[in-house]
C-alpha cells in the first residue's frame, strides 16, 4: 500500500492540486502559464510539475526554451478515477471556478501579445 | 497579479490538500481499509492486525478523528473507532474509490484476513476467560 500512500502524497499539496485542476481544463499548458495564473516563481512551478511527472500524472514536451505539460493518466486507471473525483470535489467550489476564469484571461492576454509581436515583426519586414 | 488576489487565492485548495494528506500515509490507509470492512474496531485490534505499537495506532486514529474520518466511543480503558463519513460526501466517495483500488490488491486482502484471525483469537480468549472465572470474567469483560 506504499504506492497508494505515495499517490495521495502527490495530491497533498495546494500548488499541485491547482496545477492538476488547471490541466484538467486545458489540454496542454506551458510552465509560464502555470507561473502566470498561480502567481508563483518558475522554480516552484517547475519543481511541482517535475514531481507530478515522476509520479506519472503528466507528460512533458519541449518547445524551445519552455516545457509543456499535459495529463497522462490512462482512462479507467485508479489515477483517472481519482482525478474525476477531484474534479467532482472542486467543481462545487467557487474559488476553484475563479481560478479557471483566471486561466482563460491569462491565455487570451498571451494570444494578444503574441499577435501584437507578430504584426510588429511583419511591419518591420515590409519597411 | 495583485496583492489581494494572492491573499484570497493562496488558500483555495488548502482544505483539499489537508484531506489528501490524511491519506498520504501507509498506516492510515491500512486503518481506513480495515475499518471499511467492519463496523467498529478497538485500538488493540488495530495494534494486533497491523503489528504496530499502541502509541502509533492511537496517534494515527486521533489524526483520522480530527479530520472527521472516524468517531470514537470509550469503553472502559480502551477507545473504539468507527467510520463516520456522511453518504454522498467527498470522504465517502473517496473511501469507495479506495475500496475499489484495494479490492484486487493481495496485500490488502491479506491484511483483512489477519484482522479476522485476530478477532477470532480475541473472541476465543474471552470465552476461555469467562469459563475459567465466571464472576471475575464478567467484571473483566465490562472493564475492557
Amino acid at each position: 500500500m506504499k504506492s497508494e500512500a505515495r499517490l495521495f502524497k502527490s495530491l497533498a499539496d495546494e500548488t499541485r492540486l491547482k496545477i492538476l485542476w488547471l490541466l484538467m481544463e486545458k489540454e496542454e499548458l506551458c510552465v509560464c502559464d502555470i507561473m502566470g495564473v498561480l502567481g508563483i516563481t518558475q522554480s516552484k512551478a517547475s519543481r511541482h510539475l517535475r514531481y507530478l511527472y515522476h509520479l506519472g500524472w503528466v507528460n512533458d514536451r519541449r518547445e524551445g526554451v519552455w516545457m509543456n505539460y499535459r495529463l497522462s493518466v490512462a482512462p479507467g486507471s485508479p489515477e483517472d478515477k481519482q482525478l474525476k473525483l477531484l474534479a467532482d470535489i472542486l467543481g462545487s467550489r467557487p474559488e476553484a471556478q475563479a481560478l479557471k476564469d483566471r486561466l482563460e484571461q491569462w491565455l487570451s492576454a498571451k494570444i494578444e501579445t503574441t499577435e501584437a509581436k507578430d504584426s510588429a515583426a511583419a511591419a518591420c519586414k515590409c519597411s | 497579479m495583485t496583492y489581494l488576489f494572492k491573499r484570497i487565492y493562496r488558500r483555495i485548495m488548502r482544505a483539499e490538500a489537508r484531506f489528501f494528506k490524511s491519506l498520504a500515509d501507509e498506516t492510515r490507509l491500512k486503518i481506513l481499509w480495515l475499518l471499511s470492512g467492519v463496523e467498529e474496531l478497538c485500538v488493540c485490534d488495530v495494534v494486533g492486525a497491523l503489528g504496530i505499537t499502541q502509541s502509533k495506532a492511537s496517534r494515527h486514529l486521533r489524526y483520522l478523528f480530527n479530520l472527521g474520518w472516524v468517531t470514537d466511543r470509550r469503553e472502559g480503558m480502551l477507545m473504539n473507532y468507527r467510520l463516520c463519513v456522511p453518504p454522498g460526501s467527498p470522504g465517502e466517495k473517496q473511501l469507495k474509490l479506495l475500496a475499489e483500488i484495494f479490492a484486487p490488491h493481495p496485500e490488502a486482502q491479506a491484511l483483512r484476513a489477519r484482522l479476522q484471525d485476530w478477532l477470532e483469537k480475541k473472541r476465543q480468549a474471552k470465552v476461555k476467560d469467562a469459563a475459567a472465572n465466571p464472576v471475575d470474567g464478567s467484571i473483566r469483560s465490562s472493564a475492557y
